[in-house]
């Protein structure tokens, strides 16, 4: 997946009116809260075949964060 | 006194007959916009033709079932027509008497489809804060006390039921941080045309109502009362308006 796919689908899941950018902090969006991050868990699950623990979660605080835990999912 | 504000958009499903056609109505009367959604053209235009204030009755041709899974691009699709929605109230719905013997699979699906699954994903479209007006907005959803207290030969509609207003009921406590309101109202024998069809319903039941058969009004205040701000304390909850029969 293109890393601007990415950043539009995490958009989605998320439900922002304001788009998601890359070098954003999650942990200061409002939408960034547990539900939102269970949806990001089985978005992952989805897309990539990728199972983000709760203890992974925990250090997620940056969009980068997430792309980082992608890996090569996202170029 | 309920009232609504043309600013105030509220979607109604099955719009174009009995529970639904009667919300429909009393929301356009109280001043809401109504963007009333169903299949049939002509049974939709009948209905706005009933309506006090045509020029906030917006009528949209559509089958909830076609494609479930897009009826949140399709509420998107709505809001950037007619803006954030303030409410939802769910009506479409069938019903079909089945015993045991005679159910077949592809039957069921196609009730479920459209009792349980399309109102699921209505809510999905709705509580996406994309599309609605935040603290305040509101969803009713007709469930049924089918779904409370089943019959002989309900077996899929009473599952339904049962199955949406459970979900309901989880989806009300995901969004009650937002301040959007979920809630369900069961109604028991309704007089309108989709029950008329049930064989035998007014001989066999009438002894049961002691003040005879519903009305579609005496729902259809229920569930504008929960969508006003009157209601503004009130989400999570499936309400029986069925005379006592239970």
């Amino acid at each position: 997946m293109k890393k601007e796919e990415f950043l539009l689908g995490l958009e989605d899941v998320l439900q922002r009116e304001e788009a998601v950018k890359e070098n954003d902090i999650l942990d200061d969006y409002d939408e960034w809260d547990s539900l939102s991050k269970m949806a990001v868990m089985a978005y992952y699950d989805k897309n990539f075949g990728v199972k983000i623990t709760l203890n992974q979660m925990k250090d997620i605080h940056l969009v980068k964060d997430l792309i980082n835990l992608a890996g090569d999912n996202i170029q | 006194m309920i009232s609504f504000s043309k600013e105030d958009v509220i979607i109604v499903t099955g719009a174009s007959s009995g529970l639904g056609e009667g919300t429909a109505l009393l929301l356009n009367q109280l001043g809401a916009t109504v963007v009333g959604i169903a299949r049939n053209k002509e049974r939709l235009n009948k209905m706005k033709e009933k309506c006090k204030n045509p020029e906030n009755m917006h009528i949209e041709i559509k089958d909830l079932t076609e494609n479930i899974e897009t009826l949140p691009d399709y509420v998107k699709e709505l809001k950037n027509k007619y803006g954030k929605f303030r409410g939802l109230a769910y009506c479409a719905g069938i019903v079909e008497v089945k015993p045991l013997q005679i159910l077949d699979l592809s039957a069921m699906k196609k009730i479920f489809d459209i009792n349980y699954f399309a109102p699921i994903f209505m809510a999905k479209g709705f509580a996406d804060k994309r599309n609605n007006t935040g603290k305040g907005a509101s969803a009713v959803f007709i469930s049924s006390i089918a779904g409370l207290q089943s019959d002989k030969g309900m077996i899929t509609y009473s599952g339904s039921k049962a199955g949406l207003a459970a979900s309901i009921k989880s989806i009300a406590r995901e969004q009650a941080a937002k301040g959007i309101r979920f809630n369900c109202v069961s109604p028991s024998d309704v007089i309108t045309s989709m029950t008329s069809g049930i064989l035998g319903l007014k001989e066999t039941k009438a002894n049961l109502y002691p003040m005879g058969f519903g009305e579609v009004s005496d729902v259809s205040n229920m569930i504008v009362y929960l969508l006003s701000d009157k209601a503004k304390w009130i989400t999570t909850q499936n309400y029986v308006i069925d005379c006592g029969y239970m």
